[in-house]
């Protein structure tokens, strides 16, 4: 019968169509070859190939050339045979007489020997058979898969401006490659080990590796594989048909097919098997080829031309144009004029104490603030403002909540359906938070984050302090990515590195405003970001985050076989933080010891009770005796005392369950003790964990995938950084701090956070003066990139950002030039100028109303209703799904806290800030959408929880303001909107509010008919028509938008 | 980036423009090839207005809404529209070390199992149907099947992923959300993308992540409506208070925007806002009517198998897609209740039940559709997110009576009607066994883009601009129309 099956070639995930963020293939293809005119004999002999070895470094002398195609690729030995006239074959085209003809003259001017533009040479077979930079062949075995034809048929090359290809060549080559690409040379191909070795590392190093060495057998070096284990060699040199991994893998034996889901594998590609006999065939040569990093000899795929487009070219303080202004004013007011344009005056008093407010804490101003404020005769008040929202915690929620975003925080793993919760991720929180309220130097806050874990031998300290204790959770930035793999039926190399590849996207948008993705599969088409720099920045984090060799992360129940659940925590804890967990558990550790000696209290009782109710059947004069008996540890019994203990012992001996059996008020007292410590048991903080990223040494090596797709790997590469924002000829070094880490992450952050750092600096500046001014310098916060958009003030951003880091990369110091500025304290009233000059306020000639965000408004609402509790940090806040889907945070004794405390689990978002635009982290959120839309009003009026809070917020005013309805309408005001109501608006509220209260006392009137009184008391209808004021105020345009 | 003047739009408010349409002013073409969008560079970030005003089609579609019937679980394709005579010429083969790679548990691996239910030809064209839909056989002549489609991950959450959002991770744009984005809405007072949950309880796997709307602002994303209880989430007061409160409030919440407005001419975000809350206040209505079924004749009801325990629940749903449809909704999507076609054990009796509680309502809609004249207009879409293998699977011990399938994404078997379908088309196919699909085989891009196809979408030229990239449903892959399921 297996015959007739036609069994496909595999099936595997198809990761080569999760290709995330791309908009085509490459416009060019990199290559760097030179294969001579005419092909000669060669002698092989195996010498040290860089990875993307260029022959053109590494001459050869003439006549014996051999051409290193790729260092992870063919060695390609050439033998020329006569080339058929033109027409002796009349159907077939061959490359020399057919093609070559059509890419010499439509091609060569980019893709020949010596304009290898992309990298690519077109003028002979063994330059086309090699193909693109990240060493994809640009002719394959079908059309569909040959790069040539994807990029000629696609209509990409020839490129734009250039002479398409006619019809009738386009179909030539159609034919030649479908054909089989026929050439009249003929070729041997070596395999080398680096073709060999990456499907090892897929297949097999799991159970044969690092960490798990099955049969004694490693199967990751050349040489650990030629020694073998329990079993002998893996691979007799020259004898595929005696080499025992073949004989296992022909077998199908190995991988074993009842194993391929614990370990994450699935069997070899009869093309990867084809590839390994071949290797043994030609004698398991181990070749010694380097990975490809960055020398001191000119990179050849980046040029300095690239290197001059301005974000990548280091800022330098520009000349301020006035020193009339401040120099953010003056170059605003610069820009201004030009557009024919002025500022708009300055924003009324409590506009500003108000916007300020917002700004820096997401919560409006108290009260007494704002009258303190207001009444303040200096002419620093303003200043004071600024400082005083500056000093406050919740700044630190408010501007933590932004940094967040970008990490892509949550409480939860994600893709899977269980969603796990991830344990201690809110430690990472907290000290986002903390870092902003103690103004953490941005360069600092970097490097913590990146490479906290390579700052300090912590495995070996005597102590851990709190510094090195913050570096570590600090690395939970890079732990942020959805991840399935904790279900082992996800856990392979493709998703494994999916998590990697969402970790870099992270940095690359929120650090470096680049879109590092594309390169993930092919040269960035816009940047010069060449498809090695992605595999180089892969390299960095393989140390911590290796695809063969994984730590994973929360296991989902019932689908992971895996022992240890907790293996990306560390248990280094400062003493300050064990000393803290200890004093939070006493209290309710003591609570919990109560509770026990209470019941145990009970039911020393109700055994009293039993064992008094079973004496009834025995005679009376006994009982003395007996309760003496029972008293006497068994051991110290005297004869008399054994014949009573034998005789009624049983009879009178009750266990907790049969007391719980007998007697119903025991079982009540019984079952409510039990709940109430199993509550207690589960508030009991855990010891405290790392949720942390950590290098643990010995990194597998890192090969270029190829399109992507792990089954397709390219040459080998080592760390690096992207060469556009280097000068392309310095190494990059690594030095250790922590004995057992590579010091690859630390080297890069050291980079990345280098005061001449081209983006760094400008990439965050540019964020903080979006969050102030509602426009980005650089529109597109996260790309700064050629598609990104312009600078609007080329000379401010980098003013901003030079001066930033000559100020400590502070953050404080930041916040106050802009606030401070005129800019800032426009109004935002829209005069007509700007609206037809500058009606996206390109120009800033207006501050913009902005519609507060999701947590600021919630914030806001419960700030109003007097029910925000603003204890900071630890355990996030528990939400509850109702059955319809509603997602509410739950409350605790004293209120709600602020949003940014409540869990953000994946599945389970607080639907308040869904609806109001809080996107799911996939990975992160670079910016917020800004929605304006039906459910968001449907909320508002008809949410259970908001008509709670205005309810709360009524009684609250009549505690306050007492029943007057002018002084209640008044300090409602005054709470929800920083101002007492106008004339006209208290002479409105006391209108509705008077027959609001009507319509209450109407509907108290028809109950009281059929309803009995039942003890408990309704509101008032005074106090429902206020509630429903209060409401209103909530649902207000004035509560929902800042000025 | 093109703007709105604030006197035209001023003076179009003042000529009546109310609500929704006042929304649309803010609308922005998002096609290629916009005139709006000509002047930008391809690559820049446009900020937009969204809204779900309708929107011009790429070309002239066939249909103008879509019905999704998803099977969450992975229905059988061997047991249902793919017969196998070479399973019951090999019943009980194993073919382990074959299959191995795509089982998710090894050790209960069985051999080749022929179906347990009989299959027979229907309908002009002679379609074959398992003897468990025996309503829908009725119906053969309108639907094509295509049995030839493919997914790429064995596991439900990855599958489902890409089958309602075009990859294997979450957090990007559903199906639907790409159609009400790109068409907007016929009905500006009823959600443009509905999901109807099974009132029998539980939600499919992925839960709200199968209508997410990723990166597209969530005004996109599918809003669950349900057929007991409120509706869709707050859309009644969550607190009992005399109908005239709300009234009350309204007219001062009115009043003080206003006030506030006039401090702030021009500022076309509170016009926005206040129009939003007239919205809220039409929906309320709007919805309530259309979950008013007891508008429906007892005939109707009959036909989609309401009042009867089995149908019954299945029935609302799909009649409520009926209503909704004819409403102007764009994308409305049924799911069952749980993975009930997830039939790892006793698949001859599993399967079957599933069977029962879906097929006379499906029949049910389909007809009432035809009768209506609606499915000239409407597509309706009936598939899993995979399919399942055609070895049995052991969970409990040998006995074969308690066998059923595993996944099986390498091929498996869906369904189209109404808009331009042609009827009666069976298409592509899977080997010997059922297990791969080999011949026309149909990838999930594939399927997606022959949706919006269908809906005169080119899905090339649906984008959407994320991190400087034009995101697609369909990625970056070479996607084909199916167009031999069309007339």
């Amino acid at each position: 019968m297996a015959e007739c099956v036609l069994f496909p070639e595999s099936f595997e995930p198809d990761w080569s169509l999760e290709i995330r963020r791309c908009v085509s293939l490459p416009a060019t293809l990199i290559s760097t070859g030179i294969l001579p005119s005419t092909a000669v004999y060669g002698t092989l002999t195996p010498f040290s190939v860089p990875s993307a070895a260029l022959t053109h470094r590494f001459p050869m002398p003439f006549p014996l050339r051999f051409f290193a195609v790729s260092g992870a690729g063919l060695v390609v030995l050439l033998l020329t045979f006569p080339i058929p006239a033109p027409g002796d074959d009349g159907t077939t085209p061959v490359f020399e007489r057919d093609i070559l003809p059509i890419l010499e003259s439509r091609c060569a001017d980019c893709h020949s020997e010596t304009a290898h533009k992309g990298g690519l040479d077109l003028s002979s077979m063994a330059g086309v058979r090699k193909g693109g930079e990240s060493g994809e062949s640009a002719v394959v075995e079908s059309l569909e898969d040959s790069m040539l034809w994807i990029m000629i048929e696609g209509g990409d090359m020839p490129p734009e401006g250039e002479t398409p290809l006619t019809e009738s060549e386009t179909e030539l080559i159609r034919k030649w490659i479908s054909g089989g690409a026929l050439s009249a040379s003929v070729e041997e191909t070596l395999v080398t080990q680096h073709e060999v070795l990456p499907f090892l590392f897929t297949r097999c190093v799991v159970c044969h590796g690092a960490r798990t060495k099955q049969a004694d057998l490693d199967l990751r070096t050349v040489e650990s594989i030629l020694k073998g284990g329990k079993s002998g060699p893996a691979i007799v040199p020259g004898k595929p048909g005696e080499s025992l991994i073949l004989k296992r893998v022909h077998a199908r034996d190995m991988p074993p097919p009842k194993e391929l889901i614990r370990a994450g594998v699935r069997p070899m590609e009869s093309s990867e098997i084809q590839l390994l006999e071949k290797w043994i065939e030609q004698g398991a040569t181990a070749y010694d080829i380097t990975p490809d990093v960055q020398t001191n000899v000119p990179d050849s795929l980046v040029s300095n031309d690239d290197r001059k487009f301005w974000a990548f070219q280091s800022p330098q303080k520009p000349q301020v144009p006035t020193s009339d202004l401040s120099p953010i004013d003056s170059f605003i007011v610069r820009k201004l004029r030009e557009h024919d344009l002025t500022p708009s005056p300055e924003a009324e008093r409590l506009t500003l104490i108000r916007r300020v407010a917002f700004d820096l804490t997401g919560l409006p101003p108290e009260w007494e603030d704002v009258q303190r404020f207001l009444t303040d005769k200096s002419t620093t008040w303003y200043e004071k403002v600024v400082d005083h929202y500056l000093k406050s915690d919740r700044y630190g929620e408010r501007w933590g909540r932004y940094w967040l975003d970008l990490a892509g925080y949550a409480d939860s793993e994600g893709k899977r359906s269980a969603d796990p919760v991830r344990q201690h991720a809110w430690r990472f929180r907290d000290y986002v938070i903390r870092s902003f309220n103690d103004n953490k130097p941005y360069d600092r806050f970097l490097l913590e984050q990146i490479a906290g874990d390579e700052m300090y031998d912590f495995e070996n300290a005597d102590t851990v302090t709190d510094e090195m204790m913050d570096a570590l959770v600090a690395t939970g930035f890079l732990r942020m990515a959805p991840d399935g793999t904790g279900s082992d039926i996800v856990d392979t190399v493709a998703e494994r590195f999916e998590v990697v590849a969402d970790e870099i996207e992270v940095l690359g948008s929120s650090v470096m405003g680049l879109t590092l993705r594309c390169a993930q599969c092919h040269s960035h088409k816009y940047d010069p970001i060449p498809h090695r720099d992605y595999y180089r920045l892969v390299s960095i984090f393989q140390g911590a985050y290796d695809v063969y060799d994984w730590l994973k992360p929360t296991s989902v129940a019932g689908q992971s076989k895996q022992e240890n659940p907790t293996r990306r925590y560390l248990a280094h804890v400062s003493g300050s933080a064990t000393k803290q967990w200890q004093e939070d558990r006493i209290p309710i550790e003591k609570q919990i010891s109560d509770a026990e000696k209470e019941i145990t209290n009970r039911e020393t009782e109700f055994r009293s009770q039993f064992i008094a109710e079973k004496l009834k059947d025995v005679p009376q004069e006994l009982h003395e005796d007996i309760l003496a008996m029972l008293q006497t540890p068994k051991k110290k019994r005297n004869d008399s005392q054994q014949q009573l203990a034998d005789k009624y012992e049983k009879l009178l001996t009750v266990d907790s369950d049969g007391l719980v059996k007998t007697y119903q008020e025991f079982k009540t007292v019984k079952a409510a003790s039990d709940k109430q410590i199993k509550t207690l048991q589960a508030t009991l903080p855990a010891q405290p964990m790392i949720r942390a990223l950590w290098d643990r040494g010995d990194p597998s090596p890192t090969w270029i995938f190829r399109r992507g797709e792990f089954t397709n790997p390219g040459d080998l590469v080592g760390p690096g950084v992207p060469s556009v924002l280097t000068d392309g000829k310095t190494p990059f070094v690594t030095t250790p701090k922590r004995p057992g880490s590579t010091g690859r992450r630390l080297a890069f952050a050291e980079w990345l956070t280098a005061p001449e750092h081209p983006l760094t600096a400008r990439v965050i500046v540019n964020r903080i003066w979006y969050h102030h001014s509602g426009r980005g310098i650089v529109e597109s916060l996260g790309n700064f990139g050629r598609t990104g958009v312009a600078p609007t003030h080329p000379e401010l951003l980098d003013w901003l950002a030079v001066s930033f880091v000559e100020n400590g990369w502070s953050f404080k110091w930041l916040h106050r030039q802009i606030m401070l500025s005129n800019t800032y304290r426009q109004s935002s009233a829209l005069r007509p100028e700007s609206e037809e000059r500058d009606p996206d306020n390109r120009w800033l000639s207006r501050m913009p109303l902005r519609r507060l965000e999701a947590e600021p408004l919630r914030d806001s609402l419960l700030a109003a209703s007097g029910e925000l509790d603003v204890t900071a940090f630890g355990k996030p806040d528990s939400v509850t799904v109702r059955n319809d889907g509603l997602v509410t945070a739950d409350r605790n004794e004293t209120g709600w806290r602020r949003t940014v405390y409540v869990q953000q689990r994946r599945k389970e978002l607080p639907s308040i800030l869904e609806t109001f635009d809080l996107p799911q982290m996939s990975p992160n959120c670079v910016t917020r959408p800004n929605s304006m839309v039906a459910s968001q009003a449907l909320h508002l009026l008809n949410n259970g929880m908001v008509r709670e809070l205005a309810m709360q917020f009524a009684q609250r005013i009549e505690t306050q303001a007492g029943q007057d309805r002018y002084r209640q309408i008044e300090q409602v005001y005054q709470d929800a909107l920083s101002r007492k109501p106008t004339a006209e608006e208290t002479q409105l509220a006391l209108e509705t509010l008077s027959q609001l209260t009507a319509e209450w006392e109407l509907r108290r009137a028809a109950e009281e008919k059929t309803l009995k009184d039942d003890g408990t008391q309704s509101p008032s209808a005074e106090t429902q028509a206020l509630a429903n004021f209060c409401h209103v105020m909530m649902n207000s345009a004035e509560f929902l938008f800042v000025d | 980036m093109q703007t709105t003047n604030r006197r035209t739009f001023m003076g179009s408010v003042a000529n009546g423009l109310q609500g929704a349409a006042l929304a649309s002013l803010f609308h922005q073409e998002l096609f290629s090839g916009n005139p709006l969008l000509a002047n930008e560079s391809p690559h820049q970030p446009v900020r937009r207005a969204y809204d779900l005003s309708p929107r011009q089609t790429h070309f002239k579609p066939r249909a103008k809404a879509v019905i999704q019937l998803f099977m969450q679980g992975g229905p059988s394709q061997v047991d249902l529209f793919d017969p196998k005579p070479e399973l019951d010429r090999n019943h009980g083969k194993s073919i382990l070390k074959d299959i191995a790679k795509d089982l998710s548990s090894p050790d209960a691996a069985g051999g080749l199992m022929r179906s347990p239910f009989k299959f027979a030809r229907h309908g002009q064209a002679g379609t074959y149907v398992s003897e468990l839909l025996p309503h829908l056989s009725r119906h053969v002549d309108e639907i094509a099947v295509v049995r030839s489609m493919f997914n790429t991950h064995q596991n439900h959450e990855p599958a489902l992923f890409k089958i309602q959002s075009g990859k294997l991770m979450p957090g990007l744009p559903s199906l639907g959300s790409w159609v009400t984005y790109g068409l907007g809405s016929e009905n500006q007072n009823l959600p443009a993308y509905v999901v109807l949950d099974s009132p029998e309880g539980q939600l499919p796997t992925n839960a709200g992540q199968n209508w997410q709307s990723g990166y597209l602002p969530p005004l996109y994303q599918g809003t669950r409506m349900r057929s007991k209880g409120t509706p869709i989430l707050n859309l009644k007061p969550e607190t009992d208070e005399p109908s005239d409160v709300e009234r009350l409030s309204r007219d001062l919440l009115a009043r003080l925007d206003q006030i506030h407005k006039i401090k702030r001419p021009g500022e076309l975000q509170l016009d926005a806002r206040i129009a939003s809350y007239e919205l809220a206040a039409r929906m309320q209505l709007s919805a309530s009517d259309a979950l008013d079924i007891t508008q429906e004749t007892s005939q109707t009801l009959d036909a989609y198998g309401i009042g009867e325990s089995t149908t019954d629940a299945y029935g609302r749903q799909c009649l409520l897609a009926r209503r909704l449809v004819e409403r102007g909704v764009r994308f409305v999507q049924l799911f069952t209740s749980g993975q009930q076609w997830d039939n790892h054990s006793s698949i001859g009796t599993s399967l079957p039940k599933i069977c029962q509680k879906t097929d006379l309502p499906i029949a049910g809609l389909l007809a009432d559709l035809k009768q209506r004249g609606l499915l000239d207009d409407v597509l309706v879409v009936w598939g899993g997110e995979f399919g399942r293998l055609p070895i049995a699977q052991m969970r409990q011990g040998n006995d074969l009576k308690n066998a059923g399938r595993d996944h099986g994404p390498p091929g498996f078997s869906v369904w189209f009607a109404g808009a331009g379908i042609k009827g009666g088309t069976v298409y592509g196919n899977t080997d010997e066994i059922g297990w791969n699909a080999v011949e026309d085989r149909v990838s999930v891009n594939d399927w997606h883009a022959t949706i919006l196809h269908a809906l005169g979408l080119q899905s090339e030229e649906l984008f959407f601009e994320h991190h400087g990239f034009k995101e697609k449903l369909t990625g970056v892959e070479k996607v084909r129309i199916v167009d031999e399921i069309f007339a």
